[in-house]
């Protein structure tokens, strides 16, 4: 069974720190991403209980985040525990965060969209990865696809060798290049507007700096083809 | 007048780097408030004649008068911290301090404007305004995202300096002209490390939180 439709990936796993929070999309819907202080990613809708604001404007304390607007706090499981105007109060169990089943696989950070109990396993793959980075084009997931097809990365490995594109599950690719192979997640920010998260699969004594480096160029490249050329001509 | 005095705006954001740098320097200093919104007193013949381009900041520092963020980040930077760690001398630092000063004063310019035509409701295409900066700022992270690699957390050196003090109100600021820190992860990180100085502060639009 394929994960498509169920996983995303919605960040790199170096890109949230632990104690700190981001807002991100899936398909439109907005979403925050944190870390607790203990290092373990959340993924929750990005909003408030209380008025409705954003959680990914707020703050993480310990394994709380707080709203920003008016500080209330919720624990890692998405219930509110405090609400600074009342400090008294035995914050009623109602007042939740509809929070989402989280992992990390392949250097990045998935969500499952769907309920728990009916999701098949997130995409796996193991080994060591190195972060490159996620980067962000206005095209939908196919024609960011069909970019990378055509705007193939030189291998940092080795001279010159054919790129080879193959999806591992649902919205995680793999892009080989020579001895060299990048993991892709993609994610579909809306219907017009993708992040690419690109991993390195391999060790860090290998690839970190210049490695990183030569990979991150190639995205630069992929996001000035994506945004120089008519969408016909990148989809051809 | 002794000491140093700041023509100040509390929601200007030029104004802001020169607080910045001045609490960091742990410098004594005075405010006088400016009228900006909506009298635009800097723009009256007392102003001009401190600062014939009618803009804000401008600082008195003894028998010296500034006007323009970045010179006044230069100016205080090299009077004040005698171990050159602010504005480095020489190198491959001060070449970078310099690129990214000129970066900030110049082509960044249009975050204020962005900003500015989205509070104030000043002219120009919001838009593309907004658009303009969200480039900049791309920039900006794609920089950052590279310097990750070395292992380097700041803009121009391996500490901070006055570039990270010029660069940081517009990132720190973006959305008030709608451009929000998710698509930003390099300088999300390298902005948290610069809350985390001693003598951070904050202003309007920036929470306090940390
Ligand atoms: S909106 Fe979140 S605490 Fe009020």
């Amino acid at each position: 069974m394929t994960t498509a439709g169920v996983w995303h990936p919605v960040a790199l796993s170096a890109s949230i720190e632990p104690g700190s929070s981001a807002g991100t999309h899936i398909d439109g819907k907005e979403f925050v991403v944190w870390r607790d202080n203990s290092g373990a990613p959340h993924v929750w809708e990005d909003r408030c209980p209380h008025r409705g604001m954003k959680l990914s404007f707020g703050f993480v304390r310990g394994d709380h985040i707080a709203c920003l607007y008016h500080g209330w706090q919720y624990d890692t499981a998405g219930q509110c525990r405090y609400i600074p105007a009342h400090p008294e109060l035995d914050v009623p169990g109602s007042i939740r965060v509809p929070v989402f089943q989280t992992v990390e696989a392949a250097g990045m950070i998935w969500v499952a969209t769907e309920p728990t109990e009916s999701a098949p396993p997130a995409p796996q793959e193991a080994g060591e990865t190195v972060s490159v980075r996620s980067v962000f084009f206005g095209a939908a997931i196919d024609a960011v696809l069909a970019a990378i097809e055509t705007t193939p990365s030189r291998p940092f490995s080795d001279e010159a060798a054919a790129s080879v594109l193959r999806q591992i599950d649902g919205r995680l690719y793999a892009l080989t290049v020579g001895n060299d192979r990048l993991l892709l997640g993609l994610h579909s920010l809306s219907g017009e507007r993708t992040a690419l998260h690109v991993v390195i699969a391999g060790p860090a004594a290998r690839y970190a700096g210049k490695g990183q480096a030569h990979f991150l160029a190639w995205t630069a490249e992929l996001r000035h083809r994506i945004e120089t050329q008519p969408a016909a001509a990148v989809a051809a | 007048m002794a000491g140093i005095v700041l023509y100040n705006y509390e929601l200007d954001e030029n104004c802001y780097k020169v607080r910045l740098a001045l609490s960091m320097l742990g410098l004594k200093w005075e405010p006088i408030a400016v009228n900006a919104f909506p009298g635009n007193e800097q723009t009256t013949p007392p102003f001009l004649a401190m600062n014939p381009l009618g803009t804000l900041p401008i600082l008195k520092d003894g028998d010296l008068t500034l006007f323009g963020a970045e010179a006044i980040l230069a100016h205080l930077a090299r009077a004040n911290d005698a171990a050159g760690k602010w504005l480095p001398a020489e190198g491959a630092d001060f070449a970078g301090v310099m690129q990214w000063l000129v970066f900030s004063a110049g082509a960044l310019a249009v975050a204020g404007e962005a900003r500015r035509n989205s509070l104030f409701d000043t002219p120009g295409d919001g838009e593309a305004l907004q658009a303009s900066a969200g480039k900049l700022l791309r920039i900006m992270d794609d920089h950052m995202i590279a310097r990750g690699y070395e292992g380097l957390d700041w803009f121009a050196a391996g500490h901070p300096t006055i570039a990270d003090i010029a660069l940081f109100p517009a990132f720190a600021l973006s959305r008030d002209f709608g451009i929000d820190h998710d698509e930003y992860a390099g300088l999300r990180r390298w902005g948290r490390r610069v809350r985390s100085l001693p003598g951070f502060v904050t202003m309007p639009g920036i929470p306090d939180y940390y």
